[in-house]
């Protein structure tokens, strides 16, 4: 690690998170953790999924929504990471490294939330493997996590070994993108495929996972790189100034703008049909609620908007939008999950209205536990893994060298 | 091997619970977790307005989306119990992901907050293993098929009570409560209904009853669209749900 950095400026050693910082917001987000984490398996063990508000009319809530959010969040990272690595987008190389280990944290703390909301998740590990029910898209679901899973550890260990452009790195590389297309895109179909919930029926659903997996991917990206250096962007390496004052900022801009027409397209078709499990679901749950609108307008256009003109390139404008585009995105899959199952499947008298869902208090809780778990990760990496480690022929390049190859 | 089915005559059907009640009774099922219920809703409006009840159990798919999905093989179709849809308590994951596939809400995961209080999982509380343990149970336990009283952490559903009919004798065309031979084997939704709107009988076989009525009749599927292919039949008018509107609004056009 220190060799590759050889000749490189002092600033790039300013890590914030390396120093006294970084172990007390290490501390901080473990007790956390623990915290949250204690009182999930308090309640589980007390009360088993009575603990949860999700009930037989609507049983994917919250930590479902949680593990959507932190899984497509990790597969966009690792797509972002394959523009350096697969597809030679050099200027993106200052963000690979850091990229790779959060998507990984990303990952498995959406992967522990949903141990936690599953049933018997110990059992999963041997009947899955054993039963091989290849008809079930929560059977590959599984089998490409996993691989994306190991994809990743392997790359990071390519990249802490320093090797930024072998054959085998490239290949893993490349491996690993592909990993990530099969995860997220069958992680889409999971929902996607269900013609029998038609808020989610849509056989593009895996491009509105890609598109928006990155955005909130970016965003997280940024608000963590920020982070880890103390949210001065004079202290980051030369070459990650330029990509945070160039590539970056407008890479995120257009991510914004996508995810925002993907939402506006899925609206309009809900609103024009006919069919109410569609269009009371646009109707009568998602426009008609106070919270989903301010993280329409709040989260994702007004960040939009800052991330249009000249003002995306200050730092505190970043931080904010990434911030707001974060808590956003986190609120998109949350109503995307509940909102293909509000309407009930029978107009009835047991179920007269939409099926109401207010996540409970452990259902928050184990929420904060994939927050925390991700960033007592992140730290930990930022600490001792050197994430802002960068190829040295990257690092001493004049700006003009990788300017313009976003 | 019979492949089971049930026909269900909504012009003779009262709405009156009994098979909901008799379910609960013979599978020791929580309050809410209705392996059988009846629907009721309005359809129409004022001076056409109608009152209607649909009674809902599994349907049994002849293609079940719910096994589809299921990533352990713990939901399956078993041909060799005539195309019941059964989930397998030893394998099953908690993961839902049938209840989100399946067309007709007829899947349950108790493990949820009690429909009334006190909650009866607390009165009884549960023992070896059990979700909870009334004093009377259904003997006939099968956890690899989903009968009796279901652990925690799993999704549980109608056999077309199983345990009843998997002694009727073979190649019987129909389980009819009145004929004394077979009564013991006939589902207790079928049992019970006082006015014999049910009839349970094999499909593959010709001489059925449950055949006749289909045919005769104008038997129709449930959400027929879904290509799920239910092996449960209505009869009558009433089968056409309307679609939903939440109560709230219906006034408001």
């Amino acid at each position: 690690m220190s060799t590759s950095m050889k000749g490189m400026k002092p600033t790039t050693h300013d890590n914030a998170l390396q120093g006294p910082v970084g172990w007390g917001l290490l501390v901080i987000a473990a007790v956390v953790l623990l915290a949250s984490l204690g009182y999930v398996l308090a309640q589980l063990m007390a009360n088993g999924h009575t603990a949860f508000n999700t009930s037989s009319v609507l049983p994917w809530g919250q930590p479902i929504a949680t593990y959507v959010y932190f899984a497509l969040a990790s597969s966009g990272l690792g797509l972002v990471a394959s523009l350096p690595l697969v597809f030679g987008f050099k200027a993106y190389y200052p963000l690979a490294k850091r990229c790779i280990f959060l998507a990984f944290a990303l990952l498995i703390s959406g992967m522990g939330v949903l141990a936690l909301e599953l049933g018997h998740p110990f059992r999963m590990l041997w009947v899955i493997p054993t039963n091989l029910q290849v008809q079930s898209a929560m059977f590959w679901m599984g089998v490409f996590y996993s691989l994306d899973l190991l994809f990743l550890l392997w790359k990071f260990g390519k990249l802490q070994g320093g090797h930024w452009d072998s054959k085998t790195a490239r290949q893993v590389g490349i491996a690993s993108f592909i990993g990530v297309l099969l995860a997220s895109g069958n992680l889409a179909l999971i929902f996607g495929m269900m013609s029998m919930r038609p808020f989610w029926f849509d056989a593009l659903l895996p491009v509105y996972f890609y598109a928006t997996g990155i955005t909130s991917g970016v965003a997280v990206l940024i608000l963590l790189t920020y982070l880890a250096y103390g949210f001065r962007r004079e202290r980051m390496p030369e070459a990650l100034q330029r990509l945070m004052s160039g590539a970056l900022p407008r890479l995120f801009a257009a991510l914004v703008g996508a995810t925002l027409l993907f939402i506006v397209v899925r609206a309009i078709t809900g609103l024009y049909s006919n069919n109410p499990e569609v269009n009371l679901v646009w109707s009568e749950y998602l426009l008609e609620s106070g919270l989903y609108l301010t993280t329409l307008v709040v989260g994702l256009l007004l960040p939009f908007v800052l991330l249009l003109g000249g003002l995306r390139n200050r730092p505190g404008i970043q931080v904010l939008t990434a911030l707001l585009v974060s808590l956003a995105m986190f609120a998109e899959r949350f109503y995307f999950v509940v909102g293909g199952q509000v309407i009930p499947l029978f107009k009835g008298t047991w179920e007269p209205n939409l099926i109401a869902y207010t996540p409970s208090a452990t259902e928050w809780a184990l929420t904060l536990v994939g927050v925390s778990l991700c960033l007592v990760l992140f730290l930990l990496g930022e600490k001792f893994l050197n994430l802002g480690d960068m190829p040295p022929q990257i690092a001493q390049a004049p700006a003009s060298a990788s300017a313009g190859t976003a | 091997m019979a492949k089971w089915g049930m026909v269900i005559d909504l012009d003779k059907c009262t709405g009156c619970q009994a098979c909901t009640t008799a379910c609960s009774m013979e599978n020791n099922t929580l309050p809410g977790e209705t392996w059988q219920d009846v629907l009721y809703y309005n359809a129409g409006e004022n001076p056409s307005g109608q009152m209607k009840w649909l009674p809902r159990p599994c349907m049994q798919c002849e293609n079940p989306s719910c096994v589809h999905v299921c990533p352990t093989r713990a939901t399956y179709k078993d041909p060799d119990a005539g195309g019941i849809v059964f989930v397998d308590w030893n394998k099953c994951i908690g993961c839902k992901y049938c209840m989100i596939a399946c067309p007709y809400g007829v899947r349950f995961y108790a493990d949820e907050k009690p429909l009334i209080e006190p909650d009866i999982r607390d009165v009884f509380p549960g023992e070896n293993g059990q979700l909870w343990s009334p004093p009377y149970q259904n003997p006939e336990e099968d956890w690899r098929r989903g009968i009796g009283i279901q652990p925690a952490g799993v999704v549980s559903k109608c056999t077309f009570c199983y345990h009843k009919v998997r002694h009727a004798p073979e190649g019987v065309a129909d389980l009819d409560e009145d004929n004394p031979e077979v009564k013991e084997y006939v589902p207790a939704c079928v049992r019970t209904c006082a006015p014999k709107a049910r009839y349970f009988g094999d499909l593959d076989n010709p001489e059925s009853q449950v055949n006749q009525l289909i045919g005769d009749k104008h038997g129709v599927r449930l959400k027929d669209h879904t290509g799920n292919k239910p092996q449960v039949y209505y009869l009558g008018a009433g089968a056409g749900i309307p679609a939903f509107t939440p109560a709230d609004r219906e006034n408001d056009a």
